[in-house]
């Protein structure tokens, strides 16, 4: 089943992952074990659904929630046995986040949002300057650095929020939905340079999506149903366009929200 | 469903709300109940019978109350009603009208109002017999106290409760009627994104802001002069104009100033206290100005009057040095003492002489504000050793130097350059005295014998020789000093002393010395410990309604902000890493208004200290100290309100 990235080193692996919500008499397993191994360097979406679970296992993998059995292991580091604490210093130095609706501080700046994550100090002053404007460059907002969210689009917001994901050189970037308040063109602008960053600069990347266009960048897609993975698909050397057309037949079977087969 | 199913259910699943304003509500119920009580109460009224002061000062002091109680309950509606403007735009949405929904909110405060206003009372009932104790202690009274349950008083607090929630209602009405849906809606978000300031207004403004605070501070203390209540009322406005300039522009300004610097890298700390005060500091300086002067009058009427409390013993004494003084009349101070002896009380009795003389001063050696002292003054020269005698200790210079005393140019006294000349004009023989020395308050009990001027025991012999004592309206006055040995029994003296034989002559009319030490004291004693505790009550009202504002405000931006809190902790920040940032906000917050409180304060008490002749440093800082201890339990609250919020925001 895995053809291409056996050589490579596994960055995320997750094993036989649960998550249950609700109180005793009321449990509702939300994740039945979910097995999941992504390389460094990988772009892997997530679909599926609604309902079936895709923000539920993002938060896990992210350590923003924790599981309920299984183990998670980050850069060989085991995130399920780490205290809050710990888990709070590794999401600040090795992950990054981009949320469907920004998040962005309104209280303050694209840039002082930006630099949110290298804030208490760690990064010196250069560094980080030169990180904001490597990363700025790339995503288009050196113009908008010193505006505030408000005064911003919807698209500036969440490149803008991608920056802040990677300022911090995370090894990883999981983003929930990241397109799905942003106009088609505003989406593929942004998936592009996502695209360009997990090429050029190798950062992983995990992203959540309901959108079949939004998943044909990444380099595997991985289909998410009643809390279970149902299939994966690679796109190896297929172009974009070939890649979409797969991901749309898997999710026609699948009985996705935006196609439906039957 | 009627309207009043919809009224109990909204208010059972906004109890979270209520509760704010609720406790407002009864807050103000007790301390204003309390008050009227306190003035219907039997024992204060009996006390009180001695004087008017008490009546009006409870007066004035009742009004100030339902002032205060009424912008607060105002406030902490107008905050409340912010909270709830987004339920207030669904019920129009869901399609109830602007009339329904206006009887609603009507039905739901008057059910809150009634709530508050018994509960309010109730507890103003268990209350009260506390302050009473207080306050009867204070003034000194010693009968039995029972606190009656007066009627009067509850219907007093009715009638200006059911006023002010009238108010409450109007404002009700007027937020439904005026805003359109969006604003309902929108009303949480509101903020303001800190504009690049136009640097040159700002910064001009900004230091006019500190420079008219300077202003206010230098006037205050050299306002002793012709132009005194021009220059009260000039320091008023510049202080609290530059005040609010401080927290407008100033603050803003540099706000800015830091924040440009950092050209994005605000670090953590910053971006929650700098980055959230900036987002709301046009909202904010509003408040917080108020905050701050109301607080700088709350912290000098404390001070002050704590202090006139804390100085009625000493400055008594200042005035009437011996406990009893009779003039002239030696028969009369041996009766007395005859009675005291019957009465088992033990004293010395003094006879000291005054040389009571005319003299002038050197030109120019008063401050100006006492205008030209070039006329001719009542001068008494007393002799150390005889007032060593009668128990008050005094070191005289030498020969034709000489200690001056007095109590009516005490504040003069602080300002003259020593040392000085005062002739004593008699006849053709001119006398100088060099004055050497500025005594604090009288040498004998006051009254006519004009300024006191202590010699050495020789010269005064010397003295009463060559004076020409006999003419000019010059003499030697012979008074009596009687002092108790034992200070228990001068309450006893006193009332023997309060007899008509001692204190009226022939005609009925009072003597110059018609009253004694204690008497003073006990009546000091009365004014200011009314004083004190209406200040002190006042003073209540005012911290806890202050401190309460500010943790509203806070409160209503802690959930405003919570959204972020939960992004900084998925961007990996722990809740004490967003805590250090919130406390630093804080200590701005409450930390702000209070130390320029404080310092407004301590110019306003340093521009009253004429009113004292002792040193009021000690009674001014325990009343400070008392008033910010109780003002940093807010902030401790409002820190935890916000650590509950930060917690639960992931
Ligand atoms: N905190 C929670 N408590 C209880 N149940 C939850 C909680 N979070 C999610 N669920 C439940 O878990 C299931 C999966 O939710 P999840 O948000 O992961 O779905 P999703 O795949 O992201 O859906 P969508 O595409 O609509 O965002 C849903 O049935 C949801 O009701
Ligand atoms: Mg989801």
């Amino acid at each position: 089943m895995n053809k291409t990235h056996t050589s490579q080193q596994t960055v995320l692996h997750a094993q036989n992952v649960r998550k249950s919500f609700g109180t005793r008499g009321n449990v509702q397993e939300v994740l039945k074990g979910i097995d999941l191994r992504v390389n460094e360097g990988e772009f892997v979406g997530i679909m599926g659904p609604s309902g079936a679970g895709k923000t539920t296992l993002l938060n896990v993998l992210a350590t923003i929630d924790r599981a309920t059995d299984g183990a998670i292991l980050i850069g060989g580091d085991d995130i399920s046995k780490m205290k809050d604490a710990g888990l709070s210093a590794f999401r600040r130095d090795k992950l990054g986040f981009i949320f469907q609706d920004y998040n962005l501080l309104d209280t303050l700046t694209a840039k002082e949002n930006i630099l949110l994550p290298i804030s208490l100090g760690k990064v010196k002053k250069k560094e980080a300057e030169a990180r904001f404007n490597d990363i700025a460059t790339i995503l288009g907002i050196t113009d908008i650095a010193h505006k505030y969210p408000h005064e911003i689009s919807g698209g500036q917001k969440q490149r803008t929020s991608a920056a802040r994901a990677l300022i911090n050189e995370p090894s990883m970037v999981f983003a929930d939905e990241p397109t799905g308040a942003l106009d088609s063109k505003s989406a593929s602008s942004l998936l592009g340079t996502m695209a360009d960053v997990n090429k050029k600069r190798g950062v992983t990347i995990m992203m959540v999506t309901h959108d079949a266009v939004a998943s044909s960048y990444a380099s595997r897609v991985v289909f998410l149903k009643d809390g279970q993975i149902y299939s994966e698909l690679y796109r190896g050397d297929k172009t974009r366009q070939a890649f979409f057309q797969d991901i749309l037949k898997v999710q026609g079977v699948l009985g996705g929200d935006s196609v439906d087969t039957i | 469903m009627t309207l009043f199913d919809l009224v109990i259910r909204s208010m059972r699943k906004n109890i979270k709300h209520y509760y704010l304003y609720f406790f407002a509500l009864i807050f103000s119920v007790v301390l204003y109940f309390v008050f009227a009580t306190l003035q219907y109460d039997s024992a204060v009224v009996e006390r009180a019978g001695q004087s008017m002061k008490f009546s009006s000062a409870f007066k004035v002091a009742g009004g100030l109350l339902i002032f205060i109680a009424g912008i607060f309950i105002v406030y902490a509606n107008a905050i409340f009603l912010k909270r709830r403007s987004r339920e207030i735009g669904l019920y129009q949405l869901i399609g109830l009208n602007k009339g329904a929904v206006a009887r609603l909110l009507i039905i739901e405060n008057s059910l809150l109002s009634a709530g508050a206003l018994l509960i309010g009372i109730g507890i103003g009932i268990l209350v009260s017999r506390v302050f009473l104790l207080l306050l009867m202690k204070l003034v000194d009274y010693e009968g039995f106290i029972a606190l009656s349950f007066s009627t009067a008083a509850i219907l007093q607090t009715v009638v200006v409760f059911v006023a002010i929630i009238l108010l409450t209602t109007i404002q009700m009405i007027y937020t439904v009627y005026r805003n359109t849906l969006l604003s309902l809606f929108n009303a949480d978000k509101k903020g303001e994104n800190p504009k690049k300031p136009k640097t040159f207004v700002s910064a001009v403004l900004a230091l006019l802001g500190i420079g008219l605070i300077v202003f206010g501070y230098w006037l205050s203390a050299n306002m002793m002069n012709t132009m005194l209540f021009f220059n009260m009322i000039a320091v008023l406005v510049s202080t609290i104009l530059g005040t609010y300039l401080i927290f407008r522009v100033t603050i803003s300004w540099m706000f800015y100033q830091i924040r440009s610097r950092k050209q994005g890298h605000l670090g953590l700390k910053n971006s929650l206290s700098i980055g959230s005060l900036m987002h709301r500091m046009k909202g904010n300086a509003n408040s917080l100005t108020i905050i701050t002067v109301l607080s700088a009058m709350t912290l000098a009427m404390l001070a002050g009057s704590y202090s006139l409390y804390y100085s009625t013993e000493k400055e008594s004494r200042y005035s009437m040095p011996h406990d009893f003084m009779f003039e002239s009349d030696e028969g009369l101070a041996a009766q007395f003492g005859e009675e005291l002896i019957e009465n088992g009380i033990d004293f010395t009795s003094e006879k000291i002489e005054l040389l009571s003389v005319w003299g002038t001063f050197e030109k120019d050696v008063f401050p100006e504000w006492d205008g030209p002292m070039d006329g001719t003054y009542g001068f008494s020269i007393v002799s150390d050793q005889q007032l060593e005698k009668a128990g008050f200790q005094v070191e005289a210079p030498k020969k034709g130097k000489a200690v001056m005393h007095d109590m009516n140019y005490a504040m003069s006294m602080n300002n003259m350059k020593l040392p000085f000349d005062v002739n004593v004009t008699s006849g053709e023989s001119d006398r100088q005295f060099r004055i050497t020395e500025l005594g604090s308050g009288n040498v004998v009990n006051f009254v006519s014998v004009g300024f006191q001027l202590v010699v050495n025991d020789v010269y005064f012999e010397e003295l009463k020789e060559q004076l020409p004592l006999e003419s000019e309206g010059n003499m030697v006055l012979d008074v009596y000093a009687v002092n108790l040995l034992d200070r228990d029994q001068l309450e006893a003296a006193s009332k023997i002393f309060s007899q008509s034989k001692y204190i009226d002559n022939a005609e009925g009319e009072n003597y110059a010395y018609s009253t004694d030490y204690y008497s003073m004291y006990e009546n000091g004693i009365l004014t200011n410990g009314l004083l004190i505790f209406i200040a002190g009550f006042l003073g209540l009202v005012f911290l806890i309604s202050t401190g309460s504002i500010l943790y509203f405000k806070q409160m209503t931006e802690a959930e405003q902000e919570k959204q972020n809190y939960a992004t900084l902790r998925q961007l990996g920040f722990t809740v004490k890493d967003i805590m250090r940032g919130i406390i630093r906000k804080q200590m701005f917050v409450f930390g702000l208004p209070l130390a320029i409180g404080l310092l407004h304060s301590v110019f306003a008490i340093k521009a009253a200290s004429f009113l004292f002749m002792s040193d009021i440093t000690i009674p001014t800082t325990i009343a400070m100290g008392l008033y910010a201890l109780i003002y940093i339990v807010f902030a401790f609250l409002t820190v935890g309100y916000y650590r509950k919020t930060v917690k639960a925001a992931l």
